[in-house]
C-alpha cells in the first residue's frame, strides 16, 4: 500500500498539479466578448449603457470562475441541503416583489436585479449530484436505487413548481431535461426513466384538467405549427426573427449592417434573440462559429466528466453539459421557429447579469472538477 | 450499461440536438435564405395613418371658439380580410352602421389591395356594441378620429369657415395631403390651415401573407397649432344681434311704408356689419347675416339641408364679398379729395359759389349737357337746406354738393391729373380686393374712362353677352365715359361698387392720417407650448397723402353728422359721449323695382379713432332710418354705454 501510494504522490509531483482547462475557459471567453459585440450591434441607438452594463458582467463572471475553480466542489456536496434550502427561500422571495411584463422573476438589488431561478439552474445540478452519487466506497451497487429516484423528483418538483408560479416554462423545462440527463447518467434503468416522464406526464395531464396550463403558454407551443392564429402577438416576433435570420444567408449582412435587427423590428434582439442578431448580421457562416463554439464547450464538459475524480464530481458536469445544450437548443431552435418562444437566455451572449454569473459559477465547478481529477489513469473513481 | 457508455450515449443525444440547430439555420439561411432575404427586400411598405386633431381656435380673450374632439370611427384593414370573407363582411357592415352596402363596396374597392378605408363616424353605443364582437368582424377596427365641434354656432360661421375633403386642385397644389383628411374650405379654417392641420402620426409595417413581419416605430399624431383671432365673442354676439334687429327693424318699416301707400319692393334678408380696428387692422367683429351653423358640415351635410342653405344664401360672407354701390358713406372719400386737392366747383353753374366753395342744396342741379341740352338731377331731400360749404353738405349728405364737385372735375379734366378722384379712392382702398385673411373675397368696382372703354369694346366684340353700357354711349365721340359718370361717383353711385370691407378699411384711412391697413382676423398663432409662433403686426399696403387739417375738418363734420346732421335721430339715446362718435348714413340705389341698400359707418373716438364700424343692410332702405340705429347700438357698446334699443332712426340718404 505505501508503495502504491508513494507512487501516487510521485506521479501527482511530476505533473506538477493539474492544469486548468484553458479550452474551456477560452471558449467563455470568445463567446463573453463576442456576446458584448453583438450587445453593442443591438442596442448602439441607445447608446453604449447596456454594454457597459454587460462588461462589468462579464468582469464579475471571470472572477466568479477563477474563485469557483479554487473551491474543492466535494465541500458542496455537505452544503448541498443548506444551499438549497437558501436557494428555495429566494426563490420564493421573487412573489414579495412587483410583477414585470406579467411575471415574477427577480430580486430587486440596489445595483443589479438578482433573478433566483438562474443560480437554482446550477443549484439543481448540485442538489440531483449529491443525491445520486454514491456516498462511500461501499455504495457500489450499480444502478439507482428506487429511494434515490424518489428523492430526485421531490428536490426538482420543489423549485418547479416555485418556477412555475413565476411564471417561467422555460426554466422549469430546463429542470426537467437537466434530471433526466443526470438520472440517465447516474444509471436509471429503462424502467425508472419511464416512470420519471411517466410522473412528469401525469402532472401535465393534471394541470390540463384542472385549467391551470396558462393559455399563452399553448399558445406559444401552437403558433409553431400555426402561425396565422396570431399574426401580431407571438408570430410576430417569430416571423419577424425567421425573416431576420433568413435574410442572413450565407455570409450575413455584415456587422451593424442588420436592417431587421439594427432598427428593432426584432424585439429582445440583445437578450433572448440576440442569435437573430448574429446570424442576420454574419450569416450561416457567423451562426455556425456559435453553435461550434458551443460544441466545443459541452465537449471540454463531457471530456471532464469522464475525467472526473469522483462519480459526484462526473455527475455535475453531466448536469451542467445538458444545462448549456438545452438553452442553445431551445434559444436558437426559437429564433428559427422551430422552438416555443420561451424565455430562456443563450448562455455568456444574451444580456443579463443573473444568468452571465450563473453560467460563470457552473464552468467554475466544471473546471474544479477538472483539476481535481484523477492523477493517476485508471484510479478515477474515488470517493 | 457503465458510466462511459451512458456518457457517450448522451453525447451523442447532444451533438444530435446541435445538428438539428446546424440544419436548420442551413435550411433557413443558405436553402431558403435568397427567397427569405428577396422577401425582406421587395415587401412594400404599408403605412397607416392617424389623424392629427386640428388645432383650436380661441377669440382675442381667450375664449375658445372651435375645437376637436376624438369620436369612435370605424375604420376596415383588407389586409386582414380574405376574398371569402368580404361580401359577407360588407353585408353585416351595411346592417350595423346603416350605411347603404354598395357605398362600402366602392370605398373597399378604391382602397385597394392591402388599403384601410375609414367606414364612417359611429355612436359611442355602435361602438361598444361592435366591439364586442370584433372577432366577427375581420379587418376591422374602431380607431379614435378627431372630430371639429364649432362651440358658438353660426355667430362665428363665415369668419371661421368649414371643412371638407381636399378638392382635386388643392391636392395638385400640395401632393403631401391625404385625400380622405378634411382640411379648411373657408375662412379661417382655409387661410390658416397649414397651423391648423397638425401633423399626421404613421405606423409603417411589412406584410406578408396577413402577417405584420416588420414595421417601423409608431410616431404619434401631431395636434394643429392654436389660432388666436382678433374678433371679441361678446362682441360679435352683440353686433350679430343689432343687425338681426336691424334687418328686422328694416323690415317693420318697409310694413309701415307698404300700409301707407308707398312703393315697396322687397323684404330686407341679408346683411354684413364689421368693427375695424382703424389703427392696426384687426377686425373686431365680421357679421354676414343669414348665416348657418358650420357643426352641418361636421358629420357631412345632407343635400336638403345644403340646398336650402345655398338658395338663402347663407354661405355668402356678405361683409367681404357683398358688392354695394357705398352710395353716401363714399361722400367722405369725395369730400378728403376735394379738400386734399382743392378740386374745383363748376364756373358756371346756377346756385354754385366756386369762390367760396358754398352751392345751393335746393334740391335740384341743372346742368349742361355735351350736346348743349340741359339736365335735372333731383336730390334725396325736398326742400331747401341753403347754401351750404362742404363741411355742411357732409352734415346733411347734400348730393348737389357732391354732383358740383364731379361735374367741376369734369369740366376741369383736362387739366387735373389723372383720374383724380378714381385714383384717390383707388389709394384709399377701394377697387382690388382688401386681401383680408379670408376666403372669397370680392374686388369693386371703380368706373373710370379706361374701364368704361374696355367695356365697350367687349361689348362690341361679344353681342350676346348682356351689355354693361347702354348702347346708346358706344357712338359717344368722347368716349363711353360721361360727367355724369363721375357725377354719380362722387355721391358712390354708378358703376362703383365696393364691399363693406373695403368701406371699412378706407374710412380707417381717413381717420388714421392716410394709412392703408390690410384687414387681419387674426391677432396670432401659439404652438403647443404657448409661444407664438405667428404674430399679427400692422400692415400698411400704402399710405395716402391727406393733410392733417383735411382730417381734423373731416372728422368734426362726421361727428355732426351724428351730432346735429343725417344720424341725429339715430343716435339720440347714445348716451354721454355722442361728441365723440362720428359717422356717415348712405343709401344705395339699386335697380329699378328694387329697394335702396341701408349703410352706416361709425367711427370713434373722434378724438383718437380707434373703431371703424360699418353696417349694411342689403335692400333695407334708408340708411339713416335703419343701418345708422345698429351702428349706433354697436358703438354704445364699443364706447362703454349701455346699449339702447334699435329703434327707427331719420330717413336720410
Amino acid at each position: 500500500m505505501a508503495t502504491i501510494a508513494r507512487s501516487a504522490r510521485e506521479a501527482v509531483s511530476s505533473r506538477r498539479g493539474n492544469r486548468p482547462d484553458w479550452i474551456l475557459f477560452g471558449t467563455m471567453a470568445l463567446l463573453a466578448l463576442f456576446g458584448l459585440l453583438m450587445i453593442y450591434s443591438a442596442t448602439r441607438a441607445g447608446g453604449i449603457v447596456s454594454m457597459e452594463r454587460q462588461m462589468i458582467f462579464v468582469v464579475a463572471g471571470v472572477l466568479t470562475f477563477l474563485v469557483t475553480s479554487q473551491i474543492d466542489y466535494r465541500e458542496y456536496r455537505h452544503l448541498t441541503p443548506y444551499l438549497y434550502g437558501l436557494m428555495v427561500l429566494l426563490l420564493a422571495a421573487v412573489f414579495a416583489f412587483p410583477e414585470r411584463g406579467g411575471a415574477r422573476r427577480w430580486i430587486e438589488l440596489p445595483l443589479f436585479d438578482l433573478q433566483p431561478s438562474e443560480f437554482m439552474k446550477v443549484m439543481m445540478v448540485l442538489a440531483i449530484a449529491s443525491v445520486i452519487a454514491p456516498h462511500s466506497r461501499d455504495d457500489d451497487r450499480p444502478g439507482l436505487s428506487w429511494p434515490k429516484l424518489v428523492l430526485v423528483l421531490a428536490a426538482t418538483t420543489l423549485p418547479a413548481a416555485l418556477i412555475y408560479l413565476q411564471p417561467d416554462l422555460g426554466t422549469m423545462l430546463v429542470f426537467v431535461f437537466v434530471a433526466l440527463a443526470m438520472l440517465f447518467a447516474g444509471g436509471a434503468t429503462w424502467r425508472q426513466l419511464t416512470a420519471v416522464v411517466g410522473f412528469g406526464a401525469a402532472i401535465v395531464t393534471f394541470m390540463f384538467q384542472t385549467g391551470r396550463i396558462r393559455g399563452y403558454q399553448m399558445d406559444r407551443i401552437r403558433v409553431l405549427f400555426d402561425p396565422t392564429i396570431d399574426p401580431q402577438g407571438i408570430g410576430y416576433n417569430l416571423a419577424q426573427s425567421k425573416l431576420a435570420v433568413g435574410s442572413g444567408e450565407l455570409f450575413g449582412r455584415g456587422l451593424f449592417q442588420g436592417t431587421q435587427t439594427n432598427f428593432q423590428y426584432v424585439p429582445e434582439q440583445e437578450t433572448d434573440f440576440i442569435f437573430t442578431a448574429v446570424a442576420e448580421q454574419l450569416g450561416f457562416v457567423g451562426g455556425l462559429l456559435v453553435l461550434a463554439a458551443f460544441t466545443v464547450l459541452v465537449w471540454r464538459l463531457l471530456l471532464i466528466a469522464a475525467n472526473g475524480r469522483d462519480r459526484f464530481g462526473a455527475l455535475i458536469v453531466v448536469g451542467i453539459s445538458a444545462m448549456f445544450v438545452f438553452h442553445v437548443f431551445i434559444n436558437v431552435g426559437m429564433t428559427m421557429g422551430i422552438m416555443p418562444v420561451t424565455g430562456l437566455p443563450l448562455p455568456f451572449l444574451s444580456l443579463g447579469g443573473s444568468s452571465f454569473l450563473a453560467m460563470s459559477f457552473a464552468l467554475g465547478i466544471a473546471n474544479s472538477v477538472w483539476l481535481r481529477r484523477s492523477p493517476v489513469p485508471g484510479e478515477n473513481y474515488v470517493v | 450499461m457503465k458510466f462511459s457508455l451512458r456518457l457517450a450515449t448522451l453525447g451523442a443525444i447532444f451533438v444530435a440536438m446541435f445538428s438539428v440547430l446546424g440544419l436548420r439555420l442551413w435550411f433557413v439561411q443558405v436553402a431558403e435564405g435568397a427567397a427569405l432575404a428577396q422577401v425582406a427586400q421587395e415587401l412594400k411598405w404599408e403605412s397607416r395613418h392617424f389623424e392629427a386633431p386640428r388645432g383650436d381656435i380661441y377669440d382675442r380673450t381667450g375664449e375658445l371658439l372651435v375645437t376637436s374632439r376624438y369620436v369612435p370611427a370605424v375604420e376596415v384593414d383588407r389586409a386582414f380580410v380574405t376574398p371569402e370573407q368580404r361580401a359577407d363582411l360588407i353585408q353585416r357592415l351595411s346592417a350595423l352602421l346603416g350605411v347603404p352596402a354598395a357605398e362600402i363596396d366602392a370605398m373597399y374597392e378604391a382602397a385597394g389591395t392591402n388599403g384601410r378605408f375609414t367606414v364612417g363616424v359611429v355612436s359611442t353605443t355602435t361602438a361598444t356594441a361592435l366591439a364586442t364582437r370584433l372577432e366577427s368582424f375581420p379587418g376591422v377596427e374602431i380607431v379614435k378620429q378627431p372630430e371639429r365641434v364649432y362651440l358658438t354656432g353660426p355667430d362665428l360661421a363665415h369668419v371661421i369657415g368649414h371643412l371638407g375633403l381636399p378638392t382635386p386642385a388643392d391636392l395638385e397644389a400640395n401632393p403631401d395631403l391625404d385625400p380622405t383628411v378634411r382640411i379648411g374650405q373657408l375662412g379661417v379654417e382655409r387661410t390658416y390651415d397649414e397651423y391648423l392641420r397638425g401633423v399626421p402620426g404613421t405606423w409603417e409595417y411589412r406584410l406578408v401573407r396577413g402577417e405584420v413581419v416588420e414595421s417601423r416605430p409608431e410616431t404619434p399624431p401631431k395636434a394643429g397649432e392654436s389660432v388666436h383671432l382678433a374678433l371679441d365673442l361678446e362682441l360679435q354676439e352683440v353686433v350679430s344681434k343689432a343687425l338681426a334687429e336691424g334687418i328686422e327693424l328694416a323690415n317693420e318699416v318697409k310694413s309701415a311704408e307698404r300700409a301707407a301707400g308707398e312703393d315697396v319692393y322687397s323684404e330686407a334678408q341679408r346683411g354684413a356689419a364689421l368693427v375695424l380696428d382703424a389703427q392696426s387692422g384687426q377686425v373686431l367683429s365680421l357679421v354676414s347675416l343669414p348665416t348657418f351653423d358650420p357643426n352641418v358640415f361636421v358629420s357631412g351635410i345632407d343635400q336638403e339641408t345644403f340646398d336650402e342653405l345655398r338658395d338663402r344664401r347663407a354661405f355668402n360672407n356678405l361683409a367681404i364679398s357683398g358688392l354695394y354701390p357705398p352710395a353716401s358713406t363714399f361722400k367722405a372719400v369725395t369730400y378728403a379729395a376735394a379738400e386734399q386737392y382743392q378740386l374745383p366747383l363748376p364756373e358756371n353753374g346756377d346756385g354754385v359759389d366756386p369762390v367760396n366753395r358754398t352751392v345751393h342744396c335746393d334740391g335740384q342741379i341743372v346742368f349742361d349737357l355735351a350736346d348743349g341740352s340741359q339736365q335735372v338731377k333731383h336730390d334725396w331731400y325736398t326742400g331747401d337746406k341753403g347754401w351750404l360749404d362742404i363741411h355742411g353738405a357732409l352734415e346733411q349728405s347734400c348730393n348737389i354738393y357732391f354732383w358740383s364737385i364731379g361735374l367741376g372735375v369734369h369740366q376741369n379734366r383736362a387739366r387735373l391729373e389723372g383720374n383724380v378722384l378714381q385714383d384717390f379712392a383707388r389709394d384709399l382702398g377701394y377697387g382690388p380686393a382688401t386681401g383680408i385673411d379670408l376666403t372669397a373675397e370680392a374686388s369693386g368696382t371703380i368706373p373710370t374712362p379706361e374701364l368704361f372703354e374696355d367695356w365697350k369694346e367687349f361689348q362690341l366684340a361679344n353681342p350676346d353677352v348682356p351689355p354693361r353700357l347702354e348702347p346708346s354711349r358706344l357712338d359717344l365721340p368722347g368716349g363711353p365715359f360721361l360727367g355724369g359718370d363721375l357725377m354719380d361717383l362722387a355721391i358712390g353711385q354708378g358703376a362703383l361698387t365696393a364691399t363693406p370691407l373695403q368701406v371699412a378699411v378706407s374710412y380707417a384711412a381717413l381717420v388714421n392720417g392716410g394709412q392703408v391697413l390690410k384687414p387681419a382676423v387674426v391677432a396670432e398663432v401659439r404652438d403647443s407650448s404657448g409661444t407664438p409662433i405667428y404674430q399679427h403686426v400692422p400692415t400698411v399696403e400704402r399710405t395716402v397723402e391727406i393733410d392733417p387739417g383735411v382730417r381734423s375738418s373731416l372728422l368734426i363734420d362726421l361727428g355732426r353728422v351724428v351730432n346735429s346732421g343725417t344720424a341725429r335721430a339715430a343716435f339720440v339715446d347714445f348716451g354721454p359721449g355722442v361728441e365723440d362718435i362720428g359717422g356717415k348714413t348712405g343709401t344705395g340705389q339699386t335697380t329699378p323695382n328694387r329697394d335702396n341698400h341701408a349703410w352706416f359707418t361709425g367711427v370713434a373716438p373722434l378724438s383718437d379713432p380707434r373703431y371703424v364700424v360699418v353696417v349694411l343692410i342689403d335692400e333695407g332702405g334708408s340708411g339713416g332710418r335703419v343701418a345708422a340705429p345698429v351702428a349706433r347700438h354697436i358703438l354704445q357698446y364699443l364706447m362703454g354705454n349701455e346699449p339702447t334699443p334699435i329703434v327707427e332712426g331719420e330717413e336720410a340718404d
